[in-house]
């Protein structure tokens, strides 16, 4: 994976597992990596590692169970919540693109109608 | 505190290699020091590692100053080539076991396969790449509490370089220290966590840098160009 | 430290295989000289096997001064000084490693001397001459020596432990050259003057000593074990300092 050496390596990380967790490519209750495999996994840091998990967390994606491990929330609802979270964010980021182009919301979604039909 | 100087300083003649540099190391971290050729990155380690004797100051390790007995937990790789000329990859392993007690022949044998190099190579006939894997895979093979590698991307192409980031950071625990140099900046920007930054043999920093992303969204390589750039040796 | 021996002994071992190579060249030469009764085989091997008995202990003894001096001055020398070993026991791998080579190749040169001369004796009849023509050549070394099996022991034994000295004293010189004067310019003379100094300085002392020790008109025999006895104390006292000096102010 390459990073953005300017933003925060821990956030890029965790959005990539995130991404992983929404579209259900590690599904509700999947035992994830140890920390020091994610590491070598994603060939960050071992403290990176741990505060990815951490951060997963504290958004109630992931769980650790003691002495076992950290999985993917069972909660499917809560997945579900931040995959409606990220969609918005990435809609909002595509929104102020085209708006820098001087392109309306309305034409916008147009464009993306037809991008599908290609 | 594991690994520390207090006010070092290493003279060679007239030359000022390190200048009173404090620094203090933790386990648990993997430190990148950086600094063009000359800044005193090899001074520092080597003086870490027991093989330089400082001018003045002092250099602690576990809270006692670094001698033989340090020698058994801090593992040293150097960046010139060292072995003797007559060994093969297998005498380089026999040595380190020979010497010291916390070296495994079965993950010397694992790391030798990891980095395709066969234990029957002789060390004379080795290309700079293949001599610079085997220097870290029997550097590895120990199972010391500090890891010194200086330069361990020298001379190592692209593929092989993912290896040893994987071996590295597979060595990496929480109660070890590992500490890089690299003029290969980059190589080294997602496995470190902190940066130790020398200058003409000045310590100018050593900083989180998750943090220093996060609050001045300043990468280790940004840092180091506003540090080196219009200095001299600042071409490295 | 049977480890550290393993190695400087490892180090050591090519020069050492190539003595022993001519020698056994020069032995067969000899051999075949004698037995062909080839009067000039036998005096030219017999001359080289001489050179080499005297020879060989010196040039393995500098060869140990010349390991030592890489081990400091190169990056050779990290293979030496980053295992958990103190200057004491590296250096007195180098010194013991290096005193029993000298006295093996010693012992070596001896017996086969004794064993070619033996021969000698077996197989020519006429051996008067040959005998008074060995006298003449060991007493142009010294007067005084008895010939007989523990003189010739006691002869050189005093020898072998003034070569062992000047190599510890080449240790000492180099050392002091290497942690004090890193990096200086006319390290390497200012070594060898040093050398030369310690050398001149030693005897001088040992002198002393011995004449102290020794009251006049003794054996040579007491002289030489006497003598031996002084060297090897220098010697360690040498060593001591060397260690020490490494110790303290060596860097690699």
């Amino acid at each position: 994976m390459q990073y953005d050496p300017n933003s925060p390596i821990w956030l890029q990380v965790m959005t990539a597992i995130k991404t992983d967790i929404v579209t259900g490519r590690r599904p509700p209750g999947e035992k994830l990596p140890g920390g020091r495999e994610l590491a070598v996994l994603y060939t960050i840091n071992p403290n990176t590692a741990a505060r990815v998990y951490q951060e997963l967390e504290r958004e109630g994606l992931c769980e650790s169970r003691r002495g076992m491990g950290t999985y993917v929330t069972g909660d499917e609802e809560r997945i579900a919540q931040v995959r409606g979270t990220m969609a918005r964010q990435a809609a909002a980021r595509f929104a102020n693109e085209m708006e820098k182009l001087g392109i309306g919301r309305q034409e916008a979604a147009r464009m993306i109608l037809e991008e599908e039909k290609e | 505190m594991m690994l520390a100087s207090k006010e070092i300083t290493k003279m060679f003649g007239r030359k000022t290699a390190v200048d009173h540099v404090t620094l203090e190391m933790e386990p648990g971290h993997i430190y990148a020091m950086l600094g063009p050729n000359g800044s005193g990155k090899t001074t520092w380690m080597k003086m870490a590692a027991g093989l330089i004797k400082p001018t003045s100051g002092e250099m602690t390790f576990e809270g006692r100053p670094v001698d033989i007995e340090s020698r058994k937990q801090i593992a040293y790789m150097s960046t010139e080539p060292y072995f003797y000329t007559w060994m093969t990859a297998r005498d380089v392993g026999k040595y380190y076991g020979d010497f010291f007690a916390d070296y495994s022949a079965d993950r010397y044998r694992a790391l030798l396969e990891r980095m395709e190099l066969n234990e029957t190579l002789k060390t004379r006939e080795l290309s700079s790449g293949m001599m610079a894997k085997l220097k870290i895979a029997v550097t590895l093979a120990r199972d010391a509490r500090v890891y010194m590698l200086d330069e361990p991307f020298n001379g190592i192409d692209l593929l092989a370089r993912d290896v040893i980031r994987a071996c590295i950071l597979e060595s990496a625990a929480e109660n070890k220290l590992l500490l890089l140099s690299s003029h290969l900046v980059e190589e080294m920007e997602a496995i470190a966590d902190r940066a130790a930054y020398l200058k003409n043999g000045v310590l100018v920093e050593c900083t989180d840098l998750e943090e220093m992303r996060e609050q001045r969204g300043l990468s280790m390589a940004d840092r180091y160009r506003e540090i080196y750039s219009h200095s001299e040796g600042a071409n490295a | 430290m049977k480890n550290l021996m393993k190695y400087e002994w490892r180090k050591t071992m090519a020069l050492k295989l190539i003595l022993l190579g001519i020698t056994a060249a020069a032995e067969i030469a000899y051999l075949i000289g004698v037995f062909r009764h080839d009067e000039n085989w036998a005096a030219i091997s017999a001359g080289i096997l001489t050179l080499l008995a005297f020879g060989g202990v010196m040039v393995i003894g500098l060869n140990s001064v010349v390991t030592l001096h890489r081990d400091m001055n190169t990056r050779q020398g990290y293979m030496l000084f980053m295992t958990p070993n103190s200057c004491y026991k590296i250096l007195g791998a180098k010194v013991i490693e290096n005193g029993l080579s000298m006295l093996a190749t010693g012992a070596f040169f001896f017996g086969l001397g004794a064993l070619d001369i033996m021969l000698l004796f077996a197989k020519f009849s006429t051996v008067g001459e040959l005998w008074r023509f060995l006298e003449d050549f060991i007493h142009s070394i010294n007067n005084e020596i008895q010939i007989n099996a523990f003189g010739m022991a006691c002869f050189f034994l005093n020898l072998l432990t003034g070569w062992f000295s000047v190599v510890i004293m080449a240790y000492l010189a180099d050392v002091i050259s290497a942690a004090l004067l890193n990096g200086k310019k006319y390290n390497g003379l200012l070594s060898f003057v040093l050398f030369l100094a310690l050398t001149i300085g030693l005897r001088v002392l040992e002198n002393l000593a011995v004449s102290a020790l020794v009251p006049q008109g003794t054996g040579i025999n007491t002289v030489y074990l006497v003598r031996s006895a002084v060297t090897l104390v220098f010697s360690a006292g040498m060593y001591v300092c060397t260690a020490q000096i490494m110790e303290r102010k060596l860097s690699v």
